[in-house]
């Protein structure tokens, strides 16, 4: 139900998931070869009769063929609904009766299914994981029914604003490059998939060569091992599919997407570009300067628009991470009337940040900031155990996290100004608003110095 | 001599030490203890009402400090709806010794996390901080609490910031205004009539004088619980406290005097029509106060209803008949007679009167019949899952304690709630359902979509 938060929109400088670093006297989650190339990660953490279960995978929807978007997706989806000879009602029944929860996530480049039950059903509950996870049905009725549902989402995200400036961004920002994809597909391609294409996902993903199973929560390291090699035991032997994503290239010029939905009092704005990779060299320093500029709750953007001026609710800027260099992007959401003034001044901010770059005083503010609430990021077992699965699953370097605090307490202000002259480039922004056009189309391109050219899309359009 | 003379409790002594140090007027008392789970939560007052509660947590070097107030929506009068709520706001501004973003940087630069909550009974401010940064906690919230700034230009600012979130949550949201418009049909007296977020134009014309007002009326050591879930030196933090609060003194706190609200005996029914792609029916019945006895078995009734996959309308709606793309059921856990909330998203092309006589039937048989044994034993499992999850951080244990004192008195409520579930019978759910979902006396919301593209045209996917 609707609560009102205060909400400070998500104030970290990388998405929650894949912050950099963590603190070298940090607990290491215990690491266990599975043969064929699968692994465990467990972190043990007695405080509550709870199990964490994620079978990771280290490949995704840039996999899906073209045309077949979305095929990972329904893939992943499947498997609970039929498996082993059991069908999708007993399926539910099960997992609901012992306690437990289910849920699959697939992301461009790994895909996860992740459960959680109450202790005392672990036994029960895994058995049951073997059989959803090493034996999936794919009967056809219900991958029809499944293939409907997803289509029906698909049309009923229409309804969210920030889902619809989200998809334009990733867009126009990739454009003809698997990040530009949707993990969940169009309707189009959705339709038309197959039980051949969920199987042909299903072997590509889940495989032991593929695989990370990640453990945590009231569990012994004997019983995690027994666990781990029960469920890789009931997959098939297999290879790591590899990475079939590029490095995206940057676009020239400023451009404007203007996604027109009627009758909005407020807008949702975009404006980014290319960010960074986990393997820059300055991965760590363009954080950290991104942190002071729209990273937390006294950051430059939230103090120019919201506590200054009041436009938006929340101001925040955000570096996406996977593999390869994914987006930079400022999130603002005025009301209709401010959203040209608001577009003009994040613009200003923007090359003012990328001119002058960062100051002595707002380096050792955030150093303080991200450091101390690094305890934070690994205060439960859950969470050290997804950190050490992102390493796993991305190949990011083994000390990605361990080393966070060293790293951030290494940049200099210099370094930190370096990165963002280097990665962001205020000239090529790429501005999306989700506004009603008639109203506010042409005060907002008016609001972009330098606009090389505009583009207005219907918010139903696929 | 009829044995040895039972020890002191350790906990009194040292409230009275503390208070042999401490000036005239500031006394601290120690109440008792709850079990909490497997722990214990001490229970500890000040002479000026002040109510502490602490529970030791060792699994992570942090604390989480939350500051519940009795004061939300339903102690506002109309004109003046949605003050809790924006008052909530600027209490993040001016204090007597912090400048405007003081507050913030202080925290942020001990690697805090912070943010609050409004909500029709209650308002809450929390931090999260690392261990050694606690007493920083200690010492911003007491000072807020008496020591507050007001003035025009920051409440100028935040009403236009709250004016955004308005337009974020409700206005531009179809979710949040149907939800508006539930309770603002179902409730005719009582002050769950107005939103939380509050009317726009009442939003527009606060004054500081009314925040003032506000302020010096609710925002008392007597009208406010301190809840403290972490790593911490009880003798320590008490004395902390002590000394920050002591001296604050206590305000004459107004009796409640909401409106009751009168039965309601007849069916309403509004239809309303929106910028979105299916339809919507919202459901909203007069359910039970969190405090009644019923309130844990109508939750169970609605897991049995609701509750995951395989709950009897989400296999009903969106199964069996395809009608819905999502469906969800919550009973209001709020102080006063609240609302027993049921949502229901169409497919394209399928109708609110469709998915009304679906929900009738299943309505029906739930007075009719009793559930089966399986169904309430997948409910309680579900519940008691869900109460875990809800524990797994310091943070999720601080709201939990304090949302139960603030609306029950009960810090430990959870646990006596889970009680509850486990005890009911097939049978009590019959009596709730026949109780509580009467036949003709019910709000009933239609949203109809303004227009249909023809990417969502009925034919889809035929």
């Amino acid at each position: 139900m609707t609560r009102i938060l205060r909400d400070r929109i998500s104030g970290r400088p990388l998405d929650a998931r894949s912050r950099t670093g963590a603190r070298t006297a940090e607990r290491a989650v215990p690491r266990v070869d599975l043969g064929d190339g699968a692994t465990l990660l467990f972190d043990e953490d007695h405080t509550l009769p709870l199990v964490s279960i994620t079978v990771a995978m280290r490949s995704g929807s840039a996999h899906d063929p073209d045309g077949k978007e979305g095929a990972s997706r329904i893939a992943m989806r499947m498997l609970r609904r039929g498996a082993a000879g059991m069908n999708a009602k007993h399926i539910e029944d099960q997992i609901d009766r012992l306690g437990g929860e289910l849920s699959v996530d697939v992301a461009p480049s790994s895909s996860a299914m992740e459960a959680q039950v109450i202790e005392r059903n672990l036994v029960p509950f895994v058995d049951l994981l073997v059989k959803i996870l090493g034996s999936p049905d794919f009967p056809e009725d219900e991958l029809m029914r499944l293939k409907r549902e997803t289509v029906a989402e698909i049309i009923e995200a229409r309804d969210s604003d920030r889902a619809l400036a989200q998809r334009a961004f990733r867009r126009a920002l990739f454009p003809g490059h698997l990040y530009g994809r949707s993990t969940t597909g169009t309707p189009k391609s959705v339709e038309s998939l197959t039980e051949d294409d969920a199987r042909r996902a299903y072997s590509l993903h889940v495989n032991r060569g593929n695989v990370v199973v990640g453990l945590s929560g009231d569990i012994d390291e004997a019983t995690a091992k027994r666990v781990a090699e029960q469920l890789v035991a009931a997959i098939a032997a297999g290879i790591a599919p590899g990475d079939p994503i590029t490095e995206p290239e940057p676009r020239a010029g400023r451009r404007l997407v203007f996604v027109d939905k009627p009758e909005r009092t407020q807008t949702q704005i975009l404006i980014g570009a290319l960010g960074t990779s986990p393997f820059d060299p300055d991965h760590v320093a363009l954080g950290v300067a991104n942190a002071v500029f729209g990273g937390s709750f006294t950051s430059r953007l939230m103090r120019e628009v919201r506590s200054k001026r009041g436009w938006s609710y929340g101001a925040s800027a955000r570096l996406g991470v996977d593999r390869h260099r994914q987006s930079f992007a400022m999130w603002t959401f005025p009301a209709a009337a401010d959203a040209a003034a608001c577009v003009r001044l994040e613009l200003e901010l923007l090359e003012a940040f990328v001119d002058k770059g960062i100051t002595p005083r707002e380096l050792s503010f955030i150093k303080r900031y991200l450091m101390r609430s690094r305890a934070f990021d690994v205060d439960t077992a859950a969470k050290r155990l997804h950190q050490a699965l992102d390493v796993g699953v991305l190949g990011l370097p083994a000390d990605y996290h361990s080393s966070y605090v060293t790293k951030v307490d290494a940049v200099t202000c210099e370094d930190a100004s370096a990165a963002v002259r280097a990665r962001i480039h205020p000239n090529d922004a790429l501005v999306v608003v989700v506004g009603t056009a008639d109203a506010i189309l042409g005060p907002v391109r008016e609001s972009i110095p330098g606009l090389l050219e505009h583009e207005v899309v219907a918010f139903d359009e696929d | 001599m009829t044995g040895p003379m039972p020890a002191r409790d350790p906990h009194h002594i040292l409230a009275e030490k503390l208070t042999a140090k401490a000036p005239d007027g500031q006394k601290i008392t120690f109440m008792g203890a709850h079990a909490f789970g497997d722990a214990r939560l001490r229970r500890y007052e000040l002479d000026n009402g002040l109510k502490v509660l602490l529970l030791a947590d060792r699994s992570a070097p942090t604390c989480a400090y939350f500051t519940w107030y009795n004061v939300g929506s339903r102690h506002e009068k109309p004109g003046k709806t949605g003050l809790a709520h924006l008052f909530e706001h600027l209490m993040f501004n001016e204090t007597e010794s912090l400048a405007a973003g003081e507050f913030d940087r202080k925290l942020e630069e001990s690697g805090a996390e912070s943010n609050a909550a409004t909500w029709v009974d209650w308002t809450y401010y929390y931090e999260a901080l690392p261990k050694d940064r606690l007493s920083l906690a200690v010492k911003l919230e007491s000072e807020r609490m008496a020591h507050l700034v007001l003035r025009e230009p920051q409440v100028k600012s935040e009403k236009e910031v709250v004016a955004n979130e308005r337009r974020y949550r409700v206005d531009d949201d179809v979710e949040g205004a149907t939800n508006e418009l539930l309770y603002k049909t179902a409730f005719t007296r009582h002050p769950y009539h107005w939103p939380t977020i509050g009317w726009m134009e009442d939003i527009q014309g606060f004054t500081p004088e009314d925040c003032e007002r506000f302020y010096r009326t609710f925002y008392a050591p007597n009208n406010a619980v301190v809840v403290v879930v972490g790593d911490f030196n009880e003798a320590g933090l008490l004395g902390l406290i002590q000394r920050a609060y002591g001296p604050i003194p206590r305000a004459v706190i107004p009796p409640d005097d909401a409106l009751p609200e009168p039965p309601q005996l007849e069916e309403r029914s509004l239809t309303v029509t929106k910028p979105t792609a299916t339809e919507k029916l919202v459901l909203g019945y007069h359910g039970p106060a969190l405090g009644d006895a019923d309130h844990a078995v109508l939750t169970v009734l609605n897991e049995v209803l609701f509750g995951g996959r395989a709950s009897r309308l989400h296999r009903a709606l969106v199964i069996d008949t395809e009608t819905c793309i999502d469906v969800r059921g919550w009973v209001s856990t709020y102080r006063d007679t609240g609302l027993y909330e049921m949502y229901a998203t169409a497919r394209a092309g399928k109708t609110t009167d469709e998915i009304l006589g679906i929900m009738d039937r299943e309505i029906a048989r739930t007075k009719e019949e009793v559930v089966s044994e399986d169904e309430l034993a997948r409910a309680k499992a579900r519940l008691e899952l869900s109460l875990l999850q809800s524990l797994e951080t310091m943070s999720g244990k601080a709201e939990q304690i304090g949302f139960f004192e603030t609306v029950l008195g009960e810090p430990a409520a959870a646990f006596r709630r889970l009680e509850g579930y486990r005890h009911a019978t097939a049978s009590d759910l019959r009596k709730a359902a026949r109780r509580y979902l009467p036949d003709g006396a019910r709000t009933i919301i239609r949203v109809l979509p303004e227009q249909v593209s023809a990417a969502v045209a009925p034919e889809h996917l035929q």
